[in-house]
């Protein structure tokens, strides 16, 4: 088999972040495979796509297509040589229509205008070769994230890319969706295409990929088929040393009860009532999973429990205390720590400095303020006890933190919600997008926080993490909890039956029933 | 060297915005009839340049005669007459300066409000009534009938605290007139530049009712209020301490030069040190962020609002106290309000950035007035400074550009994709 690319001793500084984020890489890709790459947040895997991309200009080395040495230094130039790339964020006009996205800058024009019945016709023709069809007229705000990312490949095959590079696509994707994604690109690596794959799943990788390069670290850390390595494997290679995809905990010691919520209704975006009739009960030493399909109220109920959203009726009890109406700062100042859902817009504020980020939850206490006046050299030292407690790597006291990766933004988040001793923390999805390593970490604090005494309330739409982790688990379907059950009656199809409607009940008829089929 | 860099990208980009807004002016130049660079020379002679500037060069250094008859080159900034320019700048940045303030305390907690020149006009209508009607009170609680005759040591005790309760009252009013549509925006989500763009229409309105009938002091063919008390009154440099000195001479910058540089800083501290400040900023930079950290992001919002309005008021109070001593019709369209907004948003909303830009902005308004004493009409001046503010606006735009630019490189082989000329 012949390269389709190659990628000789790529070498990239970062010297905004002092960041050496590709060291000397090299990358051969043949012609028509999928080739997966995989490697921690950070790793430089953005970083060296967005090279070969024309996006950012490497330091050292050079890129060869078809075996010939080629200069990108403009997206122009690798669209030009055959490559598309579809980005970790969308790049679409949510206001235009597919059709209008698909072809926004090679539209077909009559006498200059935009003719935009050939232009659906067109959209259409191509979504249908590709086996990937799409209705041309809808708008990008208005369909979902799985088919938004349908549209982006569509984009950049109708730019004849020859070379898809695809970063971390299924991050974003209910696993319907990303079952549906496999198969696409599967096919369009059976047209002879060339699919560069940057996933954090390994099983993925497993699923699609010919074969796999690791980066660590900024380094190519080696190549190999897909086939030949385990997923245990993988990720000992990634993290560099053995990770544990385990998690060790001791049989919990639940204590006083912490968090009652009682009869919960929450209304949900346009005053629709999200969460119905939800009670639950929360008590020290314990981890609390609540598993669910997204989308069926739990991120309304955490934004209820925490105080960023109103309860309509029912009543939350935090350590005896009515905390119903309680401002976020009240809830917090009692022992409520919140790791949000969303860390980039909610946990933390990317247009600002570490230090400014670390002390929100704080800033009108002392030592971190008196009077009402900052006083930074309290701050610059909170700052730089979460970033050594918790080895944020590449982040910097005073500086800036959009550019760190999730596992490290994930980190300061943790670093400064555990800081003060918790009573309750409550956690949603806290490992989504990050890497084995950073998972790991994450499992592991929450377990010994568990274990210092604190409540746990973790909220995940991954069934792996709910088991792995809880000591008890709730299942909320359609805004209701509709079961909740002891880890150790807890099995991963039980709980699926459950996210996706049946009710206890009806399971427990059907075992009778099927007790009954099969006679001892 | 990271400095170095950091002053010339900071710079680079207003300079270029500059010459592009000549250029693309130029149109509008030679339709007038009248040559671009005579034009442009003029304008910025008219604006930064001394006595007798003609030429670009003369905005540095200038020939002049000597009593004597011989002829010397100076250093045209601070030369005699060249400096009243200085003078005339700092009379024109005293209420930019302000408003520019008050639109980025605003800008920096989210909320878009444009409402300077409502505030401005309330503040200033304000001090206009009470810069008299509160020495009359005043003198008639002590019993004097005829001011002038009023002892010397009551008189002391009014030029301190008359003004002081005016420009008060001044602040209070703009920042209540403020808060009003950020109270709109943080309770009935009404957007606020709307909202400030109607608060400042009936402002003008009110003010112009209010200078035409019940605060209309005599039978002047413009409708005018009654003048300020001396006591109410800032007096100017050159009617005061600096009588004497010629660079002051044609400008009547005063007292409020000193107090917006003090809240310059002040604002600036508020910013940057303050919880407060913090709590305005980080609503701003995400609303959910600061919610979720336990802001209270209403009261931080509705705080900026009135800080702002606050700052504005302060201006319009300034400008009557210290400049124009009366308010007459057609006061209320001045547009001060406005200026501070695209100063504002030139200075990137940067505490600092506003003083560097304000003087600019007013330089360039000089010039613009000026230019109609040579041939050149006064309109051109207006076209000028709005193409400017255009392409300063379009940094990004030419950040991009420039970017590009720099990449751009000759080898780049479009038309033979097996070519071999692109070997690196
Ligand atoms: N534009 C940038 N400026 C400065 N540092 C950057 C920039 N982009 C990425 N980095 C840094 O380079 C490293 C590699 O990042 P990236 O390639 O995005 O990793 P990955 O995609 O593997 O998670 C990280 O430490 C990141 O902080
Ligand atoms: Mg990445």
């Amino acid at each position: 088999m012949t390269s389709a690319v190659e990628i000789q001793h790529i070498r990239k500084f970062f010297s905004s972040s002092q960041v050496l984020a590709c060291d000397d890489v090299s990358l051969d890709v043949k012609k028509g495979e999928v080739h997966a790459i995989v490697g921690e947040n950070g790793a430089g895997k953005t970083t060296l796509m967005s090279i070969l991309y024309g996006l950012v200009t490497p330091d050292e080395g050079q890129i060869l297509i078809d075996g010939k040495p080629v200069r990108i230094s403009h997206p122009n130039d690798a669209i030009f040589h055959g490559i598309g790339m579809v980005h970790q964020h969308f790049k679409l006009v949510p206001s235009f229509t597919i059709a209008e996205n698909i072809m926004l800058g090679i539209e077909p024009n009559r006498a200059g205008f935009i003719d935009s019945a050939t232009e659906a016709e067109k959209v259409k023709q191509l979504a249908e070769s590709f086996g990937l069809p799409v209705d041309p007229h809808l708008r990008i705000r208005d369909i979902s994230v799985g088919l938004q990312q349908r549209v982006e490949i569509l984009k950049i095959l109708q730019r004849n890319a020859q070379v898809l590079i695809l970063d971390e696509p299924t991050a974003v994707l209910t696993p319907q969706e990303v079952r549906e994604f496999l198969t696409v690109v599967r096919s369009l690596a059976q047209t002879g295409r060339t699919i560069l794959f940057i996933t954090h799943k390994l099983a993925e990788v497993k699923a699609i990929a010919d074969r796999v390069t690791i980066m660590r670290r900024g380094r190519n850390v080696g190549t190999h088929d897909a086939k030949d390595l385990t997923i245990r494997e993988m990720a000992n290679l990634m993290v560099g040393r053995v990770v544990s995809l385990q998690v060790d905990k001791s049989p919990a010691k639940p204590g006083e009860v912490i968090l009652q919520a009682e009869r919960l209704l929450v209304a949900g975006a346009g005053g629709i009532p999200a969460v119905f009739d939800a009670s639950l009960e929360l008590r020290a030493g314990e981890i609390l999973g609540i598993a669910g399909v997204s989308g069926n109220g739990q991120t309304e109920l955490v934004e209820a429990l925490v105080g960023m959203r109103p309860v309509d009726e029912g009543q939350i009890t935090f350590l005896g205390e009515d905390i119903t109406s309680a401002t976020v700062r009240e809830r917090r100042l009692s022992g409520l720590a919140h790791v949000p859902e969303d860390r980039m817009t909610t946990g933390l504020n990317l247009t600002t400095n570490l230090d400014e980020n670390v002390v929100v939850t704080n800033y009108q206490n002392e030592p971190y303020s008196r009077r009402g006046i900052f006083q930074f050299a309290a701050i610059r030292r909170l700052a730089q006890e979460i970033v050594d407690r918790f080895a944020v790597k590449s982040a910097r006291v005073g500086e800036d933190i959009k550019t760190l990766s999730g596992g490290n933004l994930q980190k300061i988040v943790l670093g400064r919600e555990l800081k003060g001793d918790p009573k309750l923390i409550i956690a949603n999805q806290p490992t989504r997008g990050l890497d084995v390593g950073s998972i790991e970490f994450v499992h592991k604090t929450l377990v010994e926080e568990r274990d210092k005494g604190s409540a746990v309330l973790l909220v995940s739409v991954e069934l792996d993490e709910i088991l792995a982790l809880s000591d008890r688990i709730a299942v909320m379907f359609a805004g209701r909890i509709v079961a909740v059950l002891d880890r150790s009656e807890a099995t991963e199809e039980k709980l699926g039956l459950l996210m996706a409607g049946s009710t206890l009940e009806s399971l427990e008829h059907d075992e009778a029933a099927a007790e009954k089929a099969t006679p001892v | 060297m990271k400095f170095l860099r950091r002053t010339f990208d900071n710079l680079s980009i207003p300079v270029i915005a500059v010459l592009l807004g000549l250029v693309a002016s130029s149109l509008f130049v030679a339709l007038a009839n009248v040559s671009p660079i005579d034009t442009y020379q003029r304008l910025f002679c008219e604006g930064f340049g001394p006595r007798g500037c003609e030429t670009f060069g003369d905005l540095v250094f200038i020939e002049v005669e000597n009593e004597d008859g011989s002829l010397q080159t100076v250093f045209s900034p601070l030369y005699g007459s060249g400096g009243s320019r200085i003078a005339l700048i700092l009379e024109q940045i005293t209420p930019l300066i302000l408003t520019a303030l008050s639109a980025a305390v605003a800008f920096q907690a989210g909320m878009f409000s444009i409402g300077m020149d409502g505030q401005f006009v309330m503040g200033a209508i304000t001090v206009a009534f009470l810069g008299y009607a509160l020495p009359d009170q005043i003198y008639m609680l002590a019993g004097v009938s005829d001011p002038e005759a009023a002892p010397e040591a009551l008189k002391t005790a009014m030029h301190l605290i008359v003004p002081l309760i005016c420009l008060s009252a001044a602040m209070a009013v703009g920042a209540i007139y403020s808060w009003i549509p950020g109270y709109f925006k943080v309770k009935l989500n009404v957007n606020v530049l709307i909202s400030t763009i109607i608060f400042n229409a009936i402002a003008v309105q009110l003010v112009g009712y209010l200078v035409n009938y019940p605060l209309r002091s005599d039978l002047n063919n413009i409708a005018r209020t009654r003048r300020i008390d001396d006591t109410a009154w800032l007096i100017p440099f050159n009617r005061g301490i600096f009588a004497d000195v010629e660079w002051f001479s044609g400008a009547r910058v005063g007292i409020g030069i000193f107090i917006a540089l003090a809240a310059v800083a002040l604002v600036w501290f508020y910013l940057r040190r303050t919880t407060a400040g913090y709590e305005q900023r980080m609503t701003r930079g995400s609303s959910l962020f600061a919610r979720f950290g336990g802001i209270p992001t209403d009261r931080a919002a509705l705080r900026a609002m009135l800080i702002s309005g606050a700052l504005s008021g302060l201006a319009g109070a300034l400008a009557v106290l210290g400049v124009e001593r009366r308010i007459v019709d057609g006061f209320a369209t001045s547009g001060v309000g406005f200026e501070g907004v695209l100063v504002a948003i030139l200075a990137k909303e940067s505490i600092i950035g506003i003083l560097l830009v304000a003087p600019f902005i007013a330089g360039l308004n000089l010039g613009a007035t000026n230019l109609q004493f040579g041939d050149i009409p006064r309109q051109l001046g207006g076209i000028i400074i709005s193409f400017i503010i255009l392409f300063s606006a379009m940094e990004d735009f030419i950040r991009a550009r420039l970017t590009a630019l720099f990449k751009w490189r000759p080898t780049r082989q479009r038309s033979a994709p097996d070519g071999e000329g692109a070997a690196a």
